[in-house]
């Protein structure tokens, strides 16, 4: 196969392509802009990000974010983050290529309030629209970031949990959820212990598991490649509010005789949900002969997840795990700008009557053109 | 800020049943920012067409939005979302019609 040329669309006299990438699929508005030089991506020839602005929508401890409320969040915020972003990249917009914005999947209702704002820009100078898959774009983020070129990705997040792999020119769903991401899974259990929302529920809990010591016996539900986990909440809901609700009742570990404590309750979830994302993701790579993994979305932070990962893959041949920091993996304008580019540099763009938003749109839909 | 007018009016359309009827008139700066508006709000379709339909019309500078529904909620809940979608795109008007060109200062 002939090598793909992404440089088709390039503006006379520029030797490279800039994208605004609008993110606002969850709580978090996200604005960025991104620079490819002309010509294959490669360690030597890396994008560049110029800004990545981000501004979360946070609850108070004990409530999540609803569609209408976060939506309200975005519209207050989105005009000023662009305003930023733009600033903060120093560029103009008549030194863009294209708009890129999140077309699904996600919330309904926050997604609908970014992309009027993208039209309406993209109307204003006269620029084209790229719709552009969330969960491809933390995949062509982390791939970018990382250097990982052909990984199994362990994408875990809020709203979603796939293992997925790449093959013929689409990102395949090797194994996923049945039922709740992992990131509402722990962000739900971060509600019952009125656990703040403020920087992440998952950060806090995460802190607490660092000092949690004793591990209580949890469901464990991997069921082939894919796995279940609102069981699992609805039995940690359980302990939770027999210990700490009316009943007060005392709860003690085993071999020690020792009180278990909320911070125990964090260390157990989080070590029985990232064995099972571990097990699954090993059996992908055992299935495509792959010895890379690259770990994206919001829970990809979780330095205890790196490391279980870490220890699993150590003990395959040249194995090596990819992650990126929060700024990359949470939630961004960058990563849609990114994916974004790499679709407009292969052709795409959206007519206006093709930017509606929809809530399910699966990985594997997007035809991956700039790939081989 | 432009103004907006209503205008209420109650027709018998037995057969569709949707004969609770308002349109609102959004005055634009140009016709270019009302044919804007209307690209941006009218992309989206629209939910239970059953229950409502909407209409964006682009007249001169104006934006007129026709909304007929089968009741005073359903109308409401309409335009409500309606009139959220058009601060968007009146606010990134304001800020950026006529900036294609300019480089925005940080912390402005």
């Amino acid at each position: 196969m002939a090598p793909i040329d992404l440089d088709k669309y390039v503006r006379p006299g520029k030797d490279h392509f800039l994208a605004l990438g609008l993110e606002g699929s969850a709580n978090k508005l996200g604005v960025g802009v991104i620079k490819h030089p002309l010509g294959e991506l490669t360690p030597e020839n890396r994008a560049l990000i110029l800004s990545n602005v981000r501004d979360t929508y946070i609850t108070p401890p004990g409530e999540g974010f609803l569609p209408r409320d976060t939506a309200r969040h975005h519209r207050n915020w989105v005009v000023r983050i662009i305003k930023r972003a733009l600033a903060d990249a120093g560029v103009a917009g008549a030194d863009l290529d294209c708009i890129c914005f999140t077309q699904g999947p996600g919330m309904g209702a926050p997604l609908q309030s970014v992309v009027i704002a993208a039209r309406t820009l993209a109307q204003l100078w006269e620029l084209p629209l790229v719709g552009v898959n969330h969960c491809v774009g933390h995949i062509e983020m982390g791939r970018e970031i990382t250097g990982a070129e052909n990984p199994i990705v362990l994408y875990v997040s809020g709203g979603n949990t796939q293992v997925i792999a790449y093959s013929n020119q689409r990102y395949r769903i090797f194994g996923e959820t049945l039922d709740i991401a992992i990131g509402n899974c722990l962000d739900r259990f971060a509600r019952t212990l009125k656990i703040p929302n403020e920087p992440a529920p998952g950060y806090n809990i995460e802190q607490m598991a660092k000092r949690g010591k004793h591990l209580v016996q949890l469901p464990y539900t991997v069921k082939g490649m894919d796995l279940s986990m609102s069981g699992i909440l609805g039995y940690i809901d359980g302990v939770a509010k027999e210990m700490f609700g009316p009943q007060q009742k005392k709860l003690v570990d085993k071999e020690t005789g020792e009180e278990i404590t909320p911070e125990d309750l964090c260390f157990s979830l989080q070590e029985t949900l990232f064995s099972m994302l571990v097990e699954i993701t090993e059996r992908a790579m055992a299935h495509v002969e792959s010895n890379q993994v690259l770990i994206v979305g919001g829970v990809g932070s979780n330095e205890r997840l790196q490391e279980m990962m870490a220890l699993m893959v150590k003990d395959r041949k040249n194995g090596s795990v990819y992650s990126t920091d929060e700024r990359f993996c949470i939630d961004n304008g960058i990563m849609i700008a990114h994916a974004g580019l790499l679709a407009y540099r292969s052709g795409q763009t959206n007519a206006l009557e093709d930017t509606v938003c929809t809530q399910r749109f699966r990985t594997d839909e997007v035809f991956v053109e700039w790939r081989d | 800020m432009p103004i907006i007018l209503l205008k209420t009016e109650h027709l018998l359309l037995r057969q569709m049943a949707l004969d609770h009827i308002v349109t609102i008139q959004i005055p634009f700066e140009t016709e270019k920012q009302a044919s804007i508006a209307r690209n941006s709000i009218a992309a989206d379709p629209v939910l239970k067409k059953n229950e409502i339909s909407v209409e964006f019309i682009a007249e001169g500078n104006v934006l007129q939005c026709k909304f007929a529904g089968v009741s005073d909620r359903v109308i409401r809940v309409a335009i409500s979302n309606c009139i959220d979608n058009i601060k968007t795109v009146i606010e990134t008007i304001e800020e950026f019609d006529g900036q294609k060109d300019t480089l925005f200062k940080k912390d402005s």
